[in-house]
């Protein structure tokens, strides 16, 4: 157990100073109003030039074009470019995807793409949710037919965040539509280039870009294919359970938060610093401060309150109550503030320079990303409590292919 | 700002891992409840809340002890490596007054004019002692006789009057109260009693002001530990009882409510061992730790014991089920602290002196 501050020795000082030059020098004022405008979650300068010094795949060693650093580096790096508001979505997804490539791409493939990426001039997004699937990706019914040593791709794929700035798609698409519901699936990693490709943008109201992604008579070879056929919910496991958190030991030293919805508390910290500076500075007509009034000093502390258990509840549990803790918290700081807390920022008379009003916005998307709060819950019901996995009809069969 | 608003450039390590050594305190009384502590020994222990015989028990095991310097008869053990012994006391709805005896005494061991009888007593755990939640004294006479947690078994009771720490003693406890939790609460007349003056000034606010959050801490640790088996027992439940053809359990109206218990059990937890390890370490981190990690255990005890006896239904209404002594002591134990209202409040107040 240690909370301590952390005692850096001479050269991992030195490292710390090394990115918050990097970050200082690329994450600049226009990155982060370009990250405000467009909610892509990338900047494509910015990403290179995280290739040049190895720091999108950090550990891996330099031939392989990473920069070899210990677990102690990776997680300063995390830490200091996630909290610089450094847009990290398709760094994120790309990270994800390495693996399976590794473990499953031919190696002509391998060989391929993984310079590209640890360069930075290959990004991959992830294909898994469909329009009217949600969060069951094995509901997949985007088709895979093959055709001599091709396949053929038929189908869409919603909020595949990044498409428009990746060069491939981790694709999940049915090759058997006769078998069960998870053992009819193949992952392919789809140049998204090809033909028939068309990428559509979708804005939410959290500010963020994502897309849906049609595939009509998409031809691809079976290079491009992940694993055996039929074979695609084992090569999905090891990116979901990371994604998830399930399966796997977190290191035991661990900097700043141990959830693994930290970075969903951010912006309620950003929002809850903003309002104590409001509470603190502002005087009402009578003279008094709202920080002086002991319904907002009660208000104030109990966002406090669940902002620190978002940071500290472990794990995928961590991920639920991160969540929780933004979307009541952002609410409620909104109501604290009042009626100037809604004025956008830059707006005469906004607030908290508009940081508690695009909390409350981002809040909701989090309660969704990376399979909704109800798939954690339940994988929670029965990962952690061990209680039976709930008898629905189409759990492990696909009930529209029954009819 | 503090450590909850973590500054940018501020690296902390999140370490919320046990060493070996801990591992064993953790097990060795969990084994110790587990054999000594079954439900049918806490409902006998009913109305007072206190078992002699458990007390020795685990008096002999060094619990009444180990928290205390080496020089005052102690192992020295840490705050954390209490919390520890605290979550499984909760969890086996201990008929002991470990919290408010260990926070007690670890006061009067800090304070120059503790008597060597008194510790010597207090370490061996014959004389169990407690602690008076609110300063009492000639400022606040409507606090000069409060209710203290333990004060029915307890021959001695810490309080602060004034500007003095001071210990009030009895030959015998005063008589027990019945309350919600079945806990051996009693009034104390701490002005007027059998007094001697342990330390004085700002020390004496100190060590009384310590005192009262470990007590906290400890208590949000009983309280984890209690929510844990309540959420255990009503999980075991719910995946054998069925309705309509399946268990209980896989329904989502039943797991999702427990699986919230678990996501709060796990926070507490994390929130308590970080605030126990901050006051010992950096005191002036856990100002607003403290009192986060105790109002955050109140609450998901009072849900989850809540949450807990309903999933059983009517039967986890009943008396005869143990959930109903599960949800009893939650709030029985949480409110001893006070309205867990006035720690956010608390809260609040830390964060803001970084503002003003």
């Amino acid at each position: 157990m240690d909370f301590g501050q952390v005692q850096l020795d001479a050269e991992q000082q030195a490292f710390l100073d090394d990115v918050h030059a990097f970050v200082a020098e690329h994450v600049t004022d226009d990155v982060l109003e370009e990250e405000r405008r467009t909610g892509s979650g990338f900047n494509e300068r910015v990403h290179l030039a995280l290739g040049a010094k190895g720091w999108i795949m950090p550990a891996w060693p330099a031939e392989r074009g990473g920069a070899g650093l210990d677990p102690v580096r990776v997680q300063l790096l995390d830490l200091v470019t996630r909290r610089s508001g450094m847009p990290t979505v398709t760094l994120g997804t790309t990270r994800l995807v390495v693996k399976a490539v590794e473990r499953y791409a031919e190696p002509g493939l391998a060989a391929d793409v993984l310079p590209g990426i640890a360069a930075g001039t290959v990004r991959c997004c992830l294909g898994y949710t469909e329009p009217d699937g949600g969060s069951d990706i094995a509901a997949a019914k985007t088709r895979a037919v093959s055709d001599g040593d091709e396949w053929v791709i038929n189908g869409s794929k919603i909020f595949t965040t990044g498409a428009q700035n990746c060069q491939y798609a981790f694709l999940i698409a049915r090759t058997d539509p006769e078998l069960p519901k998870h053992r009819g699936l193949t992952m392919f990693l789809i140049p998204l280039g090809s033909d028939g490709v068309a990428i559509q943008g979708i804005r939410t109201f959290g500010g963020e870009r994502t897309n849906i992604v049609y595939y009509s008579d998409v031809r691809i070879s079976d290079r491009y294919r992940l694993g055996g056929v039929n074979d695609g919910w084992t090569v999905l496991r090891g990116p979901l359970d990371e994604e998830h958190n399930f399966g796997q030991k977190g290191s035991a030293v661990q900097i700043g938060g141990s959830s693994l919805g930290a970075t969903y508390v951010y912006p309620l910290q950003r929002a809850l610093d903003r309002a104590l500076a409001w509470a603190c500075g502002t005087t009402r007509p009578d003279g008094s401060r709202p920080i002086d009034d002991r319904s907002v000093r009660y208000r104030l502390g109990q966002v406090a309150m669940d902002l620190q258990a978002g940071l500290m509840t472990p794990g995928p549990m961590g991920r639920v109550k991160a969540s929780d803790a933004l979307v009541h918290g952002a609410a409620e700081l909104m109501d604290l503030v009042g009626s100037a807390a809604l004025l956008s920022e830059g707006s005469p008379g906004a607030e908290a320079a508009g940081d508690i009003e695009f909390a409350h916005r981002f809040a909701q998307g989090t309660a969704t990303y990376g399979g909704t709060v109800e798939i954690f819950r339940q994988m929670i019901a029965q990962h952690v409590l061990g209680l039976p996995r709930p008898a629905y009809p189409g759990s492990k069969v696909l009930v529209s292919n029954k009819k | 700002m503090g450590g909850l608003l973590v500054d940018e450039f501020e690296l902390r390590y999140a370490d919320y891992s046990l060493s070996s050594d801990q591992e064993a305190v953790r097990d060795a009384f969990a084994e110790f409840f587990r054999n000594e502590c079954p439900s049918e020994r806490v409902r006998a222990a009913e109305p007072l809340g206190y078992d002699e015989k458990l007390w020795r028990q685990l008096a002999d095991m060094g619990a009444a002890s180990m928290g205390l310097p080496e020089q005052a008869g102690g192992d020295g053990a840490s705050l954390v490596d209490l919390l520890l012994v605290a979550e499984e006391a909760g969890a086996a709805l201990a008929p002991v007054p470990f919290i408010e005896h260990v926070a007690a005494s670890r006061a009067l061991a800090g304070s120059p004019g503790a008597p060597g009888e008194l510790l010597a007593e207090a370490a061996s755990g014959r004389r169990i002692l407690a602690l008076a939640m609110e300063p009492a004294g000639s400022r606040s006479p409507q606090l000069a006789r409060q209710l203290v947690p333990g004060g029915a078994v307890a021959r001695a009771v810490l309080a602060l009057d004034g500007e003095a720490l001071v210990v009030v003693d009895a030959d015998e406890p005063p008589s027990p109260v019945a309350n919600q939790g079945s806990t051996p609460l009693a009034w104390w007349d701490l002005v007027g009693g059998r007094r001697q003056r342990l330390a004085e000034g700002t020390l004496a606010e100190i060590l009384y002001r310590r005192a009262r959050a470990e007590w906290k801490l400890l208590t949000a640790a009983a309280l984890t530990g209690l929510t844990e088996r309540a959420l255990g027992i009503a999980v075991e439940f719910a995946k054998t009882r069925e309705t309509m053809g399946v268990p209980i359990g896989s329904l989502q109206g039943v797991s999702f409510p427990l699986a919230d218990v678990a996501i709060g059990v796990s926070g507490a937890r994390n929130m308590i061992r970080r605030a126990g390890w901050m006051l010992e370490h950096e005191p002036t981190e856990a100002r607003h730790l403290v009192p986060a990690a105790f109002a955050y255990a109140a609450r998901v005890a009072t849900h989850g014991t809540t949450t807990a006896a309903h999933m059983q239904g009517g039967l986890g209404f009943t008396i005869e089920a143990d959930a109903s002594l599960y949800f009893l002591r939650a709030k029985g134990w949480s409110l001893l602290g006070g309205d867990p209202a006035e720690d956010l409040i608390a809260v609040a107040d830390a964060l803001a002196a970084d503002y003003q």
